[in-house]
């Protein structure tokens, strides 16, 4: 018989394009907290690296989100900061936008994936 | 030819072997299920899109825009949707289910009073998107725990080699 016990529940946030995030934001996951925090960032061509970079990490870094969605040409400018986030919680996902259809070969964890089938490896 | 010696003297070291093509076959279906996932996010991104479109040119260019969204001066309110951890057989699982707070909000009220259509079309997408979303996630985290453990058995087949060849010489 299936064990369930449920923990009380966490947040997904977003940095994205506008579309990606007023979407998703319609669809209900946004939230601006008592500290007046909010669990989304809005990208477009005007938004330096270093903020993407910024709001990532306050987002890893906060107890309240389980999910942080990103849009993959987003994740391409902080690739260095999400392959090094290696930790479960929270589970960033990258998803595709409306202007960058989906890549397999940019996925951090689909590319950690496929390096297991290194050639050294499978001489062993 | 010294490893298939050392597979035949040792049933361990065969074990080991088996449970890693078992391993790297399931890494194998989970690749594929996570982007058979994100190909569902796209086509769901990219209908969401379209009724977003149809309502901006409805509505104005401006009217379904970033600069609709609640900022940090915005008074502050619950997400209407929150996922929850559940714990199944020792599997931990992402579920979405909805917020219970009181202070939550309908997002289409950002955009005005009467919307159109498509708005509505809009959110009911997105909001469809975001059970894809989670069945990603759970996915990811699968392929997360495999690929750990492949590489924990990879580490442990080295070490019993070595040892073996050691003992051997």
């Amino acid at each position: 018989m299936a064990l369930h016990a449920a923990v009380k529940g966490k947040l997904i946030s977003v940095i994205g394009d506008e579309d990606t995030c007023v979407g998703f934001l319609l669809g209900g996951i946004g939230e601006i907290n008592k500290n007046r925090h909010p669990n989304f960032m809005v990208v477009d061509k005007n938004t330096a690296v270093s903020e993407i970079e910024d709001c990532f990490k306050r987002f890893v870094k906060r107890d309240d989100i389980d999910i942080i969605l990103i849009n993959q040409n987003v994740a391409e400018m902080i690739r260095h900061v999400i392959d090094a986030h290696t930790a479960p919680v929270p589970a960033v996902l990258e998803i595709p936008s409306k202007d960058h259809p989906y890549d397999a070969s940019k996925d951090s964890i689909l590319r950690r994936a496929k390096g297991m089938f290194n050639p050294d490896d499978l001489v062993r | 030819m010294t490893e298939e010696k050392l597979d035949k003297n040792d049933p361990q070291y065969g074990a080991v072997c088996e449970l890693l093509d078992k391993l790297t076959l399931k890494q194998l279906v989970l690749m594929e299920e996570k982007m058979r996932c994100e190909l569902n996010i796209e086509s769901s991104i990219n209908s969401g899109s379209i009724h977003l479109a149809k309502s901006r040119y409805i509505m104005g260019h401006k009217s379904v825009s970033a600069t609709q969204l609640p900022t940090e001066n915005s008074p502050d309110f619950s997400a209407s949707i929150i996922c929850e951890t559940e714990d199944e057989d020792g599997v931990q699982q992402l579920k979405v289910s909805d917020n219970d707070a009181e202070d939550k909000v309908n997002p289409i009220k950002w955009f005005g009073v009467l919307v159109p259509q498509n708005l509505h079309r809009a959110q009911a997408i997105f909001h469809n998107a975001i059970n894809y979303i989670v069945e990603c996630v759970n996915v990811q985290k699968q392929l997360d725990d495999v690929i750990y453990n492949i590489h924990l058995l990879k580490r442990y087949k080295s070490i019993q080699l070595t040892s073996q060849k050691k003992d051997q010489t």
